[in-house]
């Protein structure tokens, strides 16, 4: 770990690809920041409001029932804002701000990148709690998939092992989570279990918590992609500790290490690199798989997406989601492939 | 302590695959300091007695002794005598293992890879164990290389450091598994020398190899082993100038005249 570090902080070291890439990554990373300065502020975005607009806006104030709804997202190098009334006359203005100007955003190219900004704000899950949008999909692929790993090295271990009743027990496990569809185990957990076992996953937290409800549904999933993720693992690590040749164990065997100790010291570490190329692949599996939670109402990028596509009957709004899923995707599988070049150090 | 007549014994020794009977009934007395080289031709088994010896392989029935001290004991039957677990990891460790394919462990460096069973079966003080593997390298002629990962080395220096790891461990038997048969030719003198240097130093060692000069110049006693039984043992001088087993004869006259 510490040479891995050294590592990064090396430069002199780094091959010219990276440098190159760093190199693209800080002029992009500069130009956001200029252009996030330059772009319009919340206040002047507000202020863009027709005549008429503003007058109901402040006649709206101090009154309790509000006739016109203002958003507001930003998002890094663009803003957006919108008001709406509701009532008799519905009246919508929307306005798209970029470096240091104000766009109607009524009809046409305007109308679409104002769509895109507040589609993505919303599926980001901007000023919401953390298990909303893009934050919820990341925190439970990570969790889960965490789970599975510790869950699967047991399983592979108990699969592996000369212990029948332990060996069929840990096969039987990965061929039941293997064998059936992740959205139905998940429907069982989330389900079936409390019916069966007479509790509500809301109630493992407290009774006034308004976001019980989600947190018991995170909580289900959690399990369900946990233990799928763990037969899939199992798989993974079996493969690769099975991978490593006979003449280690036999090695380890002649000098008087016990099995226990061949395992944790030589077979293990040396899976482990073979190891990492189809962990990533299950990861990247689970950031996807992950979208499947829209069936039990947590609000990932799916579920919004969805929404979104109902209420305001706008088609266009799975394009921002592809391509959040895409970044995310894009950017782990950057960071394993990092990951796999430290680990072939000696191969 | 020291009060065995031979230092390895085996009894009877049989191993079966299924049907096949790969060892059949092998009786070997060894006394400590022999140097004793086993050929014969390919699915003799050689490598699959002396993989016996260490529990590598297991075997059909027979008795194998360390030190006059019973290792192991099999019978078709069941009827064995039970043997104290700690009793026999010790005697497991009264050998050494060298392989045909090195079998370092890639992820550990040179001194790792010596250092690393002294210290997690022995319980051997890190600094202590660290500096006799360095002067066992010296010994086998790659102290520089200390810090290097095995696949940096070439196959003889890799079966260097392999033969430097089970020495470090202290064995009074030394087990060979055809230990130049995966190197290029010109690699082979070293490892023999490393191998001659020990059988100087009062080293007991079983060898199944292929090279005759080697066999002819350390061994002190010589077996030829043909579908799973010793078919002919004596001194080397006595294999290989006035064999008298029909299927000794026809085996050096195989391989000499290639």
């Amino acid at each position: 770990m510490k040479s891995f570090l050294k590592g990064l902080i090396n430069v002199k070291n780094w091959k010219k690809k990276t440098k190159v890439t760093w190199i693209i990554v800080l002029v992009v990373i500069a130009v956001c920041i200029v252009l996030s300065a330059l772009k319009p502020s919340e206040a002047d975005m507000k202020a863009m409001a027709s005549e008429e607009m503003q007058a109901m806006i402040k006649a709206d104030e101090g009154s309790s029932r509000k006739r016109v709804t203002v958003t507001y997202n930003s998002l890094i190098i663009v803003n957006y804002c919108s008001f709406s009334t509701s009532g008799a006359k519905e009246v919508t203005e929307k306005y798209v701000g970029f470096v240091g100007h104000a766009f109607q955003a009524d009809e046409g190219f305007g109308k679409f990148a104002g769509q895109m900004v507040n589609y993505t704000y919303r599926m980001l899950g901007c000023g919401e709690n953390l298990l909303h949008g893009a934050k919820l999909t990341l925190l439970l692929t990570t969790l889960s998939t965490a789970i599975g790993v510790v869950l699967g090295t047991l399983l592979a271990l108990g699969k592996i092992s000369k212990n029948k009743v332990l060996s069929k027990v840990c096969g039987g496990y990965i061929f039941f989570f293997r064998g059936t569809p992740l959205l139905i185990q998940l429907f069982v957990i989330y389900y079936s279990v409390p019916a069966i076992f007479g509790f509500a996953w809301r109630d493992l937290f407290a009774v006034g918590d308004t976001q019980a409800v989600y947190k018991g549904a995170f909580i289900a999933a959690l399990i369900a992609y946990g233990l799928n993720s763990g037969a899939y693992c199992a798989e993974i690590v079996r493969a690769a500790i099975q991978s490593i040749e006979k003449g280690q164990h036999e090695a380890a065997k002649a000098l008087g290490l016990s099995y226990s100790k061949t395992m944790r010291l030589i077979i293990i570490p040396q899976s482990v690199r073979r190891m990492v190329p189809p962990l990533c692949n299950e990861f990247i599996m689970m950031i996807k798989d992950a979208s499947m939670v829209f069936a039990i109402s947590l609000m990932d990028i799916t579920t919004i997406s969805k929404n979104i596509m109902t209420s305001e009957i706008s088609y266009i709004v799975f394009l921002p989601a592809l391509i959040i899923y895409l970044i995310i995707t894009a950017f782990f599988t950057w960071i394993f492939n990092a990951i796999e070049k430290k680990f072939s150090l000696y191969e | 302590m020291d009060n065995f007549e031979y230092i390895l014994e085996t009894e009877h020794v049989s191993k079966n695959f299924g049907s096949l009977s790969v060892l059949k009934d092998i009786n070997l007395k060894v006394k400590k300091g022999e140097v004793i080289c086993i050929i014969g031709p390919s699915g003799a088994g050689k490598s699959t007695y002396l993989r016996s010896l260490n529990q590598l392989e297991k075997i059909s029935s027979g008795k194998i002794f360390i030190k006059g001290d019973l290792f192991l004991h099999r019978e078709k039957d069941h009827t064995v005598e039970r043997i104290d677990k700690k009793t026999q990891q010790k005697l497991l460790l009264e050998m050494g293992m060298c392989f045909q394919r090195f079998n370092l462990f890639p992820h550990k460096t040179v001194l790792e890879n010596i250092c690393l069973a002294p210290i997690e079966v022995k319980h051997e003080d890190k600094e202590t164990v660290k500096k006799e593997a360095m002067e066992l390298l010296k010994k086998v002629g790659l102290a520089e290389k200390a810090n290097e990962f095995p696949n940096r080395l070439s196959g003889g220096q890799q079966q260097r450091v392999a033969i430097a790891r089970a020495l470090a461990m202290k064995p009074e038997i030394m087990l060979f598994d055809e230990p130049t048969s995966a190197l290029d030719p010109e690699l082979v003198g070293d490892v023999l020398q490393v191998m001659k240097d020990l059988a100087n130093d009062g080293m007991t060692m079983l060898v199944v190899t292929h090279e005759m000069g080697f066999a002819k110049e350390v061994a002190d006693r010589v077996l030829f082993m043909a579908d799973g039984i010793i078919a002919e043992e004596g001194t080397p001088d006595h294999i290989f100038n006035h064999p008298e087993n029909p299927r000794t004869q026809s085996f050096l006259r195989s391989i000499l005249n290639v």
